[in-house]
């Protein structure tokens, strides 16, 4: 049993309004001055992480920062409520996000409508801050809306024919999702009549509403999560978005729906709750599923975007499968594997759009020789893979061990199976890309003329450097905490796993 | 005793037949005044929702004689509210309207707007504020030929038509209303609403199937004036061919004021005798069917007042579904959503004004590539979208919620599940407008050119408008203080 | 008391409802507008007709209460309420046939099904 010694705190709330007030000052300059709009947006991104890591010091001492206010919307009231999870969540957020936001500077430096994408980028930031920092459902769920809807326009930002398509059918499965989690939300308040998380959960009701609202929450979070049937929107938004906002997009906000399926079984229903009646069947066999399809499909996948997004599905399941084994290992790989993926996808994301930036190539067998020319975007990639491959002492790896570890002690051997195939199916699928990068360049095709992308492919090199670091830092990101002998995020990790299951 | 309700309604009856005379002297000065009338009978309808918040329902004795000889108005907390909302709707519309009839009706008919405007304001008071049937009636009825004379004042053959049809149906209900009022007035001896309740419970034992006969007749009157589902076919054209300000004072006042006079009616007049009578399962199971059906109407329209319209259809089975639920946090959402839905659909109806005073195009796709071009009217209109869909923080959300839960505490949550799946239908028929305008482009480039924002006078109220919905959605527990909830 | 008793007693009622159907079906099925305008008013004079026999009292006086008169009255309070309902029906009835002219002068038709028709078209 850890202490638990709750201290107040502005530092939540001031992480969730610096990037709302960020938003406003550059939607008011953006139209004098260009430069000072970019320097806005990063800067706005840097003093939101600097706020998060403020509050370190009172996470590291085990206590649990907290903020109320019930005067708004009562009798719901905002709340705010950073525990270790949150913590963590909210690093690795306002981290990446900074990287992301240095890395469209020069990325979006030849996109149109930009004054509308840095606005919606930074407001973007504060929703998905503000679903890990809050301290009750309804809070959790204004931002969960926020984030979404302002996500919208980063997805169909390009507005091509197939980006509206894939925009609209990604805003109706958000509608859906948050229609159910309402409803969800709404059973909750009926029955228990406080939203607020408490470790344990908060109210015992094993009757057909109760489950009802169970699976109202699995429904909404599940939408986001790319849960399997749910998942039909992410395919097709996560590659049309601009590559940062892909990055996001698959990096980041979907881990949210899958911290809010965290908060509801252990902290709104509790793990005994969801133990005693067997609900959590429903979440690992979709899991299961999710694993398998999302890795399966990513193989025959020939659009380098598309296959990281199904490649984000398969995870995803990786870390639905965890939180329902109900094992303190299980759920350490869990948590640790939403801060690891994180890395791994924005790394990939990112690379897959210097490469997109520099030649427009998208299909993978185009790539043929591209690690000889752009050496430290493939290194990166290739790092980043690696990690989802799970080869150690990449974090993919750490993840997957505890995972596989909480799988066996649960007495479910066949996930540590579905683990391994699903490792396997990743290697199938990335292993291609890396090769074709590095092994197959100088034979151009003889016995065709040189056409289009052939010519293309002679102009490029690497990109500057003003996305090139960004992707490096993230890519070790992969790597350097596992180097290290204490290892921060797994600490927060295991804190965290504590916290939310004894 | 306060007459300030009683002085809102008569100063706008006053104004009402002044406006004529003040137009025929002074041309500019009609629209001034009346919207001045209206801003005082607002800050009348304020008063009196302070007072009664501080010290409770009163009843105000016409002439100071006592009741049942009398005339009694009765303003409890509801009516205070439900003045609130009338009178602020209203306001804001008519001050749109200072710029919109000017382009929208030609020059014969415009001083009539404005004294059709307060007449129907004075009335709409009057009804929330009635403590007697027969008083009832007769500002329903002013108020049904006042909403009349707003749509045919555009005078052209859409418009008189659908006036027509709307007269005709309203005058049915209206006869079926009255004939309600005779067969209760037969069996209890009273038309003061207290009176009669007092008495029902006799009539009940001696009389019973009269009272069924008023109960049904009373349903069907007020339904059909309502638009509940089977007898709304009256209202997509009524509401569609009005010109705009008044598209939003039919649309976010008047069916709901009928929805308010039935409710006051059911539960003062019938409260003792309606637990035996399953009335509320047969409006439940219509508002089911408005809201559902309602909205897949609203789906398949071309042209974008329609499709308000039809969405107004839905919304009113929302207001329907919460006072027929009857569970206190249920009531408190229906009453919650005659406010939100009045500010949002009349901030979409004048959004949809403004359009067509700037370029005279009336379809959903004629939308497209509109929003960089009038941004405050397309933000207004996708700000109350939102709120219809029910994203949180603004008013559709509260209104949403407090339904929900209600339905749940009747322990009726198939009702929940009703409003989420109608909710989301909404989602489908407001999204692709709001996508088109932000992000979509015309067909053909030269048509946008030369589009630019409504003028002020416009813009003002619907911001405020906007501003409302989402300080209601903010702040919800001001509105519920007043209606005498909390917690 | 016999079925033909209760008929006789009740007979202005009989007939208050006999009316009320002839006016909801004129109103309903005819196309021509003025006579919907006619069905109309015949339904509302069959509600002012039940209001007011509900009032009157057999063997009642005028209800002017002087010296030395004595009850029974007749209820005077339906008969004044009837007179504000014909007043509405009188109004109602001038906007229908207002709005029938103006719906001539643009269709070129009293026939509500060929408006309709015309109508339809438009859109």
């Amino acid at each position: 049993m850890i202490s638990q010694d709750i201290v107040f705190s502005w530092l939540p709330v001031l992480a969730v309004i610096v990037p709302l007030v960020g938003t406003l000052v550059i939607y008011m300059v953006e139209y004098r001055s260009w430069r000072l709009r970019n320097a806005l947006s990063v800067v706005t991104a840097a003093i939101t992480l600097i706020v998060v890591l403020d509050m370190y010091p009172a996470i590291r001492a085990g206590k649990i920062i907290e903020a109320n206010f019930p005067r708004i919307i009562p009798p719901l009231g905002m709340s705010f409520r950073v525990d270790p999870l949150g913590f963590l969540l909210a690093v690795t957020t306002a981290f990446i996000w900074l990287m992301v936001t240095l890395y469209s500077l020069e990325y979006m430096s030849h996109e149109h409508h930009k004054n509308r994408y840095y606005p919606f980028l930074i407001l973007t930031l504060s929703g998905c801050l503000g679903v890990v920092l809050t301290g009750d459902l309804f809070s959790l769920f204004v931002f969960f809306e926020l984030m979404s809807l302002t996500a919208f326009v980063l997805v169909i930002h390009e507005e091509t024919p197939e980006a509206m398509r894939a925009g609209f059918k990604y805003l109706v499965m958000t509608i859906v999702g948050s229609l159910a989690l309402f409803f969800a939300i709404v059973v909750t308040y009926e029955l228990a009549g406080t939203l607020k998380f408490s470790p344990n959960g908060f109210f015992f009701d094993t009757s057909l509403l109760s489950f009802l609202g169970f699976l109202g929450y699995i429904v909404g979070f599940g939408v986001k999560a790319g849960m399997v049937p749910l998942h039909v929107w992410l395919p097709d938004a996560h590659p049309v978005a601009p590559s940062p906002a892909s990055a996001l997009l698959s990096g980041l906000m979907i881990k949210t729906g899958a911290y809010g399926l965290l908060r509801v079984i252990y902290n709104v229903y509790g793990a005994d709750l969801i133990q005693a009646m067997g609900w959590y069947n429903i979440l690992i066999w979709a899991a299961a599923i999710t694993i398998f399809l999302g890795s399966a499909v990513a193989i025959v996948q020939d659009d380098i975007k598309r296959r990281l997004a199904y490649s984000s599905i398969g995870q995803m399941g990786y870390i639905l499968l965890g939180m329902g084994l109900f094992t303190q290992s299980a759920l350490v790989g869990d948590i640790f594997h939403i801060f690891s993926h994180a890395f791994m996808k924005s790394t990939l994301f990112l690379c897959a759009g210097a490469i997109i930036y520099k030649t427009g190539l998208r299909k993978i067998k185009d790539l043929a020789g591209i690690g000889k020319k752009m050496p430290i975007t493939m290194g990166a990639f290739t790092t980043a893979a690696m990690a989802m491959i799970g080869i150690p002492p990449l974090n993919g790896f750490i993840s997957k061990w505890n995972l596989s570890l909480g799988a066996l002690q649960a007495g479910k051997p066949f996930f540590v199976f579905l683990l391994l195939v699903s490792s396997l199916m990743n290697m199938i699928y990335y292993a291609p890309i890396i090769i074709t990068a590095f092994m197959s360049g100088d034979h151009i095709n003889d016995d065709h003329a040189e056409h289009e992308t052939d010519k293309k492919r002679r102009l490029f090199g690497e990109v500057p450097p003003a996305m090139l670091i960004p992707m490096v830092i993230l890519a070790l990101g992969c790597l350097v905490f596992d180097l290290f002998p204490e290892n921060l995020p797994l600490y927060l990790a295991t804190l965290s796993a504590r916290l939310l299951f004894r | 005793m306060l007459h300030l309700p009683v002085l809102a309604v008569v100063i706008s009856l006053l104004g009402a037949y002044l406006i004529p005379l003040i137009y025929h002297f002074r041309r500019n000065l009609a629209s001034v005044v009346a919207v001045g009338i209206s801003g005082l009978a607002l800050c009348f309808s304020a008063a009196t929702a302070v007072y009664v918040s501080r010290y409770g329902a009163f009843s105000y004795l016409l002439g100071m004689w006592s009741i049942p000889w009398g005339i009694e108005v009765y303003v409890d907390r509801m009516s205070a509210f439900m003045m609130l909302v009338i009178s602020s709707i209203t306001f804001l519309v008519m001050l749109y309207a200072m710029e919109d009839v000017r382009h929208e009706l030609t020059e014969a008919p415009r001083k009539w707007y404005w004294t059709l405007n307060l007449l129907l304001l004075a009335s709409m008071m009057g009804v929330v504020m009635a403590g007697d049937l027969f008083n009832l009636f007769v500002f329903v009825e002013i108020s049904s030929i006042a909403a009349c004379g707003t749509i045919s004042v555009k005078g052209d053959r859409r418009a008189v038509e659908a006036t027509f049809r709307y007269l005709v149906l309203s005058t049915l209900g209206s006869g079926a209303l009255l004939l309600s009022i005779a067969l209760l007035y037969m069996v209890t001896g009273n038309l003061n609403m207290t009176y009669i309740s007092g008495e029902i419970q006799k009539a009940a034992f001696l009389y019973p199937k009269n009272l069924y006969a008023a109960l049904t007749f009373m349903v069907v009157g007020f339904g059909v004036k309502s638009a509940l589902f089977p007898l709304h076919s009256w209202l997509p054209d009524a509401h569609s061919a009005a010109p705009a300000p008044s598209s939003a004072v039919l649309s976010g006042l008047v069916v709901k004021i009928y929805i308010f006079a039935l409710f006051q009616v059911l539960s003062r007049v019938f409260g003792p005798v309606i637990a035996g009578i399953p009335v509320e399962t047969v409006v439940l199971l219509m508002a089911t069917m408005a809201v559902v059906l309602g909205s897949v109407l609203a789906m398949g329209q071309k042209e974008l007042k329609r499709m308000l319209a039809y969405s107004t259809v839905a919304q009113v089975g929302y207001v329907f579904m919460g006072l027929a639920l009857g569970a206190d946090r249920a009531v408190a959402g229906g009453m919650m959503h005659i406010l939100t839905h009045a500010l949002m659909k009349s901030s979409l109806f004048l959004a949809a004004g403004s359009v067509l005073y700037k370029t005279g195009k009336k379809n959903i796709t004629d939308l497209a590539g509109l929003g960089p071009r009038m941004p405050v009217t397309m933000g207004v209109f996708s700000l109350a979208a939102a709120s219809m869909i029910g994203v949180p923080l603004l008013g559709g959300f509260v209104s949403k919620w407090y339904l929900a839960l209600g339905a749940t505490d009747a322990g009726k949550s198939f009702y929940a599940l009703i409003i989420i799946v109608s909710s989301f239908l909404t989602a489908l028929y407001f999204l692709p407008p709001v996508i088109s305008a932000f992000f979509g482009k015309q067909p053909d480039d030269s048509v946008g050119k030369g589009i630019d924002e409504a003028p002020a006078v416009m813009l003002v109220p619907m911001v405020i408008l906007s501003i409302a919905l989402l300080g209601v959605g903010l702040f919800p527990s001001l509105v519920l203080g007043l209606l005498g909830y909390r917690g | 008391m016999g079925i033909i008793d209760i008929l006789y007693d009740n007979f202005h009622y009989l007939v208050a409802c006999l009316l009320f159907l002839i006016g909801f079906h004129t109103m309903l099925t005819h196309s021509n507008l003025i006579k919907k305008i006619m069905g109309m008013n015949i339904m509302d004079t069959a509600v002012f007709l039940l209001f007011i026999s509900s009032g009157f009292v057999r063997g009642g006086k005028a209800p002017i209460v002087g010296p030395g008169t004595e009850g029974p009255y007749v209820n005077p309070i339906p008969s004044a309420l009837i007179l504000t309902g014909i007043v509405i029906a009188v109004s109602i009835t001038a906007f229908a046939l207002s709005l029938i002219v103006t719906l001539y002068k643009q269709y070129g038709t009293l026939d509500a099904d060929k408006i309709a028709e015309l109508r339809t078209k438009e859109r």
